[in-house]
């Protein structure tokens, strides 16, 4: 038996006094991949935003572990160095701020909460070149400002890069397909898969079936109107492609 | 000294000066033709001078440009805590033509901190085709933080480019979600989206040296 890695109980939230998450449950294992599929505004990036503790959201009742700790109750960037990681839908323009040091912080970050000693100089310039070449992104990525003039797809790109390099154990993917163009598709969904470990799991939200052909996913979740109206496995999406969601009878 | 005096800048010369945490800044420069002059007023006493009881500050700078084909840069920094206050004031004057003035001056306010922005730009009928740009950006890190801008622009030549933009606004939450994302603590995403609105007005100067070493403080604070 893998054991639970996220368990989330009867969530509710709230966005400017709107209710949009109307009691989700779901149980993650390690080791696993969970597609969560729904129509526009259903609320699935607001369980991501939720999961990572945004501060534009309120959780009106339910409960969240990670690994037996409550997740709600800790702050976004401990969650983050407990290893929640969102690669979001709309990846944020940080003028100013490199990615040499954006990313080096993180990491340090991530090593301190796990008791270990900075990163070295060289160390880190090397995962940084192993990380990049994961993703086919160039070398002059570092002395960018973060997502600063990327296009749509070397946002969602980096986004998977920053997950390589702080090796999470949850993550969560808010379409990041979305913008890619097929070679970049590829290569993302590759570097995802080669991410993959026994201990870690994924929360794929996509619209399209195309992206679960090459992260194949465990269970299909369809998430509409805050809530999760069915579950099944890979088929549920293709099935989905054929009919809709108005085809579901749901 | 050219602090608290009145300063004839040559024909063709060229004058560059960097007030670094000065209390007070009094310039007045006279510019003759074909002139270069670049400034920057920097502030940032709770930084350098720890429990120093540098409380107000005050700068102004008169620049007349009475030749043609001057050309003018002033930047200014200021960036406060507690209950400092900062009162910046720059009298450009284009008196003939063919000239250029790019100001470009940030404050950031934090704590208590108070910041006043004067800006006095002024083009005479006889400074066609001038060309001059002025840019006043602020960051508020508290509530209690308070800016006043008082751009003035006088205009009395068609033929020329005149623009001056002013903005406060507040750290970019989004950005500060997305660090806190990656695990960087709330403080430390704070100071790096400061350090970043604050390196532009550092990158500008030209004195290699003391350019690296005011930019490394920065991030050697992280
Ligand atoms: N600030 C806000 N105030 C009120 N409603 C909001 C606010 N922000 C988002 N919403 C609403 O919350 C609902 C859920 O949005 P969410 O982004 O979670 O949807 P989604 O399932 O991710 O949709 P998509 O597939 O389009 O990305 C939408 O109806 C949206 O309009
Ligand atoms: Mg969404």
């Amino acid at each position: 038996m893998s054991k639970t890695l996220l368990e989330i109980k009867n969530l509710h939230a709230s966005i400017g006094g709107k209710e949009i998450l109307k009691g989700v449950n779901l149980t993650i294992n390690e080791g696993e991949v969970h597609a969560i599929m729904g129509p526009n505004g259903a609320g699935k990036s607001t369980l991501s935003a939720v999961l990572t503790g945004n501060p534009a959201y309120e959780v009106t009742s339910g409960e969240v572990y990670l690994k037996e700790q409550n997740l709600l109750e800790m702050e976004p960037e401990v969650r983050a160095r407990a290893g929640v990681f969102l690669s979001f839908q709309y990846p944020v323009e940080i003028p100013g701020v490199s990615m040499t040091n954006f990313m080096r912080a993180a990491l340090n970050a991530k090593r301190e909460y796990e008791g270990k000693e900075p990163i070295s100089p060289k160390e880190f310039l090397t995962l940084m070149r192993e990380k990049k070449k994961l993703l086919e992104l160039p070398d002059k990525l570092n002395n960018r400002s973060v997502n600063e003039g990327f296009s749509g797809g070397e946002k969602k790109k980096n986004e998977i890069f920053q997950m390589a390099m702080l090796e999470p154990c949850l993550s969560i993917l808010d379409e990041t397909d979305s913008g890619l163009d097929i070679d970049a598709l590829r290569i993302v969904a590759e570097g995802v898969n080669r991410l993959k470990t026994p201990q870690n799991a994924s929360i794929v939200i996509t619209h399209y079936q195309r992206l679960l052909d090459y992260i194949v996913p465990d269970f299909v979740h369809v998430l509409a109107d805050g809530k999760i109206v069915r579950t099944g496995d890979k088929t549920l999406a293709l099935e989905l492609e054929e009919k809709g969601y108005e085809g579901l009878n749901l | 000294m050219v602090n608290d005096q009145i300063v004839n800048i040559k024909s063709g010369e060229t004058f560059e000066r960097v007030f670094l945490n000065e209390p007070s800044v009094n310039l007045r420069i006279i510019q003759e033709a074909g002139s270069h002059v670049k400034i920057h007023v920097l502030n940032m006493p709770s930084k350098q001078a720890e429990g120093s009881n540098l409380q107000t500050i005050s700068n102004k700078i008169f620049i007349t440009q009475t030749g043609e084909n001057c050309s003018t840069e002033i930047y200014a920094l200021a960036y406060l805590h507690n209950d400092e206050s900062v009162t910046t004031e720059t009298h450009v004057a284009h008196a003939v033509g063919g000239g250029t003035s790019n100001q470009l001056l940030k404050f950031i306010l934090a704590d208590h901190a108070r910041g006043h922005f004067i800006g006095d730009l002024k083009i005479e009928q006889d400074a066609q085709k001038t060309e001059a740009h002025q840019t006043n950006r602020n960051l508020l890190l508290s509530e209690d933080a308070e800016m006043r801008t008082q751009p003035q622009l006088e205009i009395y030549a068609d033929d020329v480019k005149a623009t001056h933009g002013a903005s406060t606004g507040q750290l970019d939450e989004s950005a500060l979600f997305y660090m806190q994302q990656r695990g960087i603590d709330k403080q430390k995403a704070r100071q790096l989206l400061v350090n970043a609105f604050m390196k532009d007005v550092l990158n500008t100067i030209s004195d290699e040296t003391l350019r690296e070493k005011l930019i490394n403080s920065l991030d050697s604070d992280l």
